[in-house]
């Protein structure tokens, strides 16, 4: 890759207590990620790809090892810095949606915005600007129940882009979708990176979504254990399970 | 009374107290300024209608009970409170309740007991007034609640008078005042035909249906304290509503009149039993605390009352001694009664918010995934609670005020010689304050729990 890295996680580890027992869900993972990628996460289930994925985002904090995203150390953050800073730099898409089902679509999106000092005008502005790029602009006064999958889905990835964010994490994100609405989302996405340049990292278990992105990365019980091009062979030597400093 | 007794008792007589306005405002004003996060909540509540509507119903109701409980007691207060002028000393025998004193002592009691030069002096015409006290039942055969009577004997121009060169009406018995120029008008008339025709009496409203006669009717009662002392009597008119009730008012003259027709052309130990006691008490009213002492003093000093004794007490000490008989029940309705309420409304509360923040984890953790922070989420769900609370409060405490007072006509509730209580103005004030805080009090916990949930535990399918 020759450019620079947005996203760089550096010997991070991740384990959990349960009980007496200790679960090591990340064992000294590093990873870069350019800016502007497509990335996707694959593995098996338990492998902590969703894991990664929520400490790259800030949602959880790494038991050892430095997160950087941009010029931020998102590692040492406390929580209420970091929910300040994922309102500006990330853009979260759910498997199951996840938008709240007494907001209408125009709502939902608007919700981030509530979080920065922004005119009403503005948020409108914003907001009418992301359903447009989802195609959903006709159905911005419908309620979550009022809207198909696809469609749900497509109003989560206009709530993810509508502060224009570093970042766009996704997990699963047309796991509960029927094939066709799954293939348009993918197309939403591959759109969102091409025209906005916009840095995307999805976990998914779809070999046919992970081979949407630019780099597929698989894990298995906490480690990177091989790296593929979508068409080309697996570039093992280019990931690294150990410490890089 | 400290500052803040004078808070708390101006907190629970006055709409336009200053704490419970600001209280208003500054609730509005942060509904209106976090608008964007207020229609959040309003939406929120929405989610669940049945379930918000039922909690505010909780609420609502408790409220209504705490409201009512609240204006007897606070009632009592003002009544037992202590007042710094203009007071009244309340003149009763020493060692006996009910009091019975000799009428002989009414005259000097009435001017104060001055002795010497330099004496205070009350003005026996404009501020004391004598009480005594006649019951009776129109059924002697058949004694029941309805049919027994019971007298407050006085001067007539003590209940109302007319001062042609001040042009105002006074009295010496408590909130009629209150009554409006009209009511006073009638009255003052009823007490000039009262002094013309001391068998002519007022009723309070109440009693007057309770005892299925109207203005103008006669009726003869056979005396229940006042043995073969019975009288007839002819309803002049109404005693305006509110404390007066369920008492009636005759001339005192009349009582004294019918004893002495009894004792004509008897001997003196063949006379009435009550013909020395006949005064249950007395009222001076004094300007300040200062004069109240040296009245206090004169009558405490005078060899005049020794057989019986007397004494001389501030009304309000009066009062609280005459509510010493209903001192536990009292006791049970403010720290008993009114706890248990609260504590009731604050579980009603936190139960329906819990249930409700638990069926939400996963729309808090996406809140947190948005960029909310464990304190907003926080906010959200107080606010939540506080805008169910601060609404049926405050329009609980609103309708209960119209309900008793305008539509009921007071909540009929006999405690001492109080009749009827009447809802405070500020219960609009205490809805909101008690809506407020239980809501709060409720919601803590699960706002806490709201706030601490974990978007990783949410999310994560870690095996």
């Amino acid at each position: 890759m020759s450019l620079a890295p947005i996203v760089r996680v550096e010997n991070v580890c991740k384990s959990f207590r349960r009980g007496s027992e200790q679960i090591d869900v990340l064992m000294n993972l590093s990873l870069d990620v350019p800016e502007g990628e497509f990335l996707a996460l694959m593995g098996p289930s338990g492998s902590g790809k969703t894991t990664l994925l929520n400490l790259i985002a800030g949602l959880d904090r790494p038991t050892s090892g430095v997160i950087r995203v941009g010029p931020e150390t998102i590692s040492d953050m406390s929580e209420a810095r970091l929910a300040r800073w994922r309102t500006r730099n990330v853009g979260f898409v759910f498997q199951f949606y996840n938008l709240l089902p007494v907001l209408t679509a125009y709502e939902n999106v608007e919700l981030p915005l509530l979080l920065l000092p922004m005119s009403k005008a503005m948020r409108k502005q914003q907001v009418t600007t992301a359903l447009d790029l989802v195609g959903l602009s006709n159905r911005m006064n419908h309620r979550p129940g009022q809207l198909s999958g696809g469609q749900q889905q497509r109003v989560g990835i206009a709530r993810a882009i509508v502060t224009d964010p570093t970042l766009i994490v996704a997990d699963e994100p047309t796991g509960d979708l029927d094939t066709r609405s799954a293939h348009e989302i993918l197309d939403l996405m591959v759109e969102l990176k091409n025209s906005l340049n916009k840095t995307i990292l999805m976990v998914t278990h779809d070999p046919k979504a992970a081979s949407r992105a630019e780099r597929i990365l698989h894990l298995e019980k906490g480690q990177l254990v091989s790296e593929t091009v979508p068409g080309a062979p697996a570039l093992d030597s280019r990931i690294t399970s150990e410490p890089t400093a | 009374m400290n500052s803040i007794d004078e808070v708390l008792l101006r907190f629970t007589s006055d709409w336009r107290n200053p704490v419970g306005i600001a209280a208003l405002a500054l609730v509005l004003f942060v509904a209106i300024l976090y608008w964007e996060q207020t229609r959040f909540m309003l939406k929120s509540l929405r989610r669940n209608v049945l379930r918000s509507v039922l909690t505010g119903m909780a609420t609502f109701i408790l409220v209504l009970v705490i409201t009512l409980v609240w204006s007897i007691l606070a009632f009592l207060d003002r009544q037992t409170a202590a007042k710094s002028e203009n007071l009244k000393a309340i003149i009763t025998e020493k060692y006996q309740l009910p009091s019975q004193m000799p009428i002989s002592y009414a005259t000097s009691l009435a001017e104060g007991a001055p002795r010497n030069a330099g004496d205070y002096r009350v003005n026996p015409a404009k501020d004391s007034m004598l009480w005594a006290f006649y019951g009776g039942t129109l059924d002697p055969n058949k004694k029941t609640r309805e049919n027994i009577i019971f007298f407050f004997a006085m001067e007539p121009s003590k209940i109302i008078s007319y001062d042609n060169r001040t042009k105002k009406y006074s009295s010496m018995m408590d909130d009629i005042d209150q009554a409006t120029d009209e009511e006073k008008r009638l009255l003052n008339d009823a007490c000039r035909e009262m002094e013309k025709y001391p068998y002519k009496v007022l009723v309070g409203p109440t009693r007057l249906a309770q005892m299925n006669k109207r203005v103008g009717e006669r009726f003869k009662v056979t005396s229940l304290n006042y043995k073969e002392i019975d009288l007839e009597f002819e309803i002049l008119g109404e005693i305006p509503g509110g404390r007066y009730e369920l008492s009636a008012a005759m001339n005192y003259q009349y009582l004294q009149d019918a004893i002495e027709s009894y004792n004509k052309g008897k001997s003196k130990d063949k006379q009435h039993a009550m013909t020395e006691r006949t005064l249950a008490l007395m009222w001076v009213r004094v300007p300040d605390m200062d004069a109240f002492e040296r009245v206090a003093q004169q009558i405490s000093s005078s060899p005049e009352y020794t057989t019986p004794a007397v004494k001389c007490d501030t009304a309000s000490s009066g009062i609280a001694s005459f509510l010493d008989a209903y001192k536990d029940l009292l006791f049970g309705m403010r720290w008993l009664l009114v706890p248990a309420i609260l504590v009731t409304m604050s579980l009603v509360i936190a139960n329906a918010i819990s249930i409700s923040v638990r069926e939400r984890r996963v729309e808090m953790a996406v809140l947190k995934v948005l960029g909310f922070s464990p304190n907003q989420i926080l906010s959200l769900v107080l606010g939540e609670a506080l805008l169910i609370g601060c609404t049926s409060g405050l329009i609980s405490g609103w309708l209960t005020y119209f309900l008793i007072n305008d539509l009921v006509g007071g909540l009929a509730l006999p405690i001492a010689f109080f009749g009827k209580f009447f809802i405070s103005d500020a219960a609009p004030w205490w809805g909101l304050s008690i809506g407020a805080a239980t809501a709060l009090a409720g919601s803590v916990l699960p706002a806490w729990s709201a706030r601490s949930v974990k978007v990783s535990e949410v999310f994560s399918k870690v095996a």
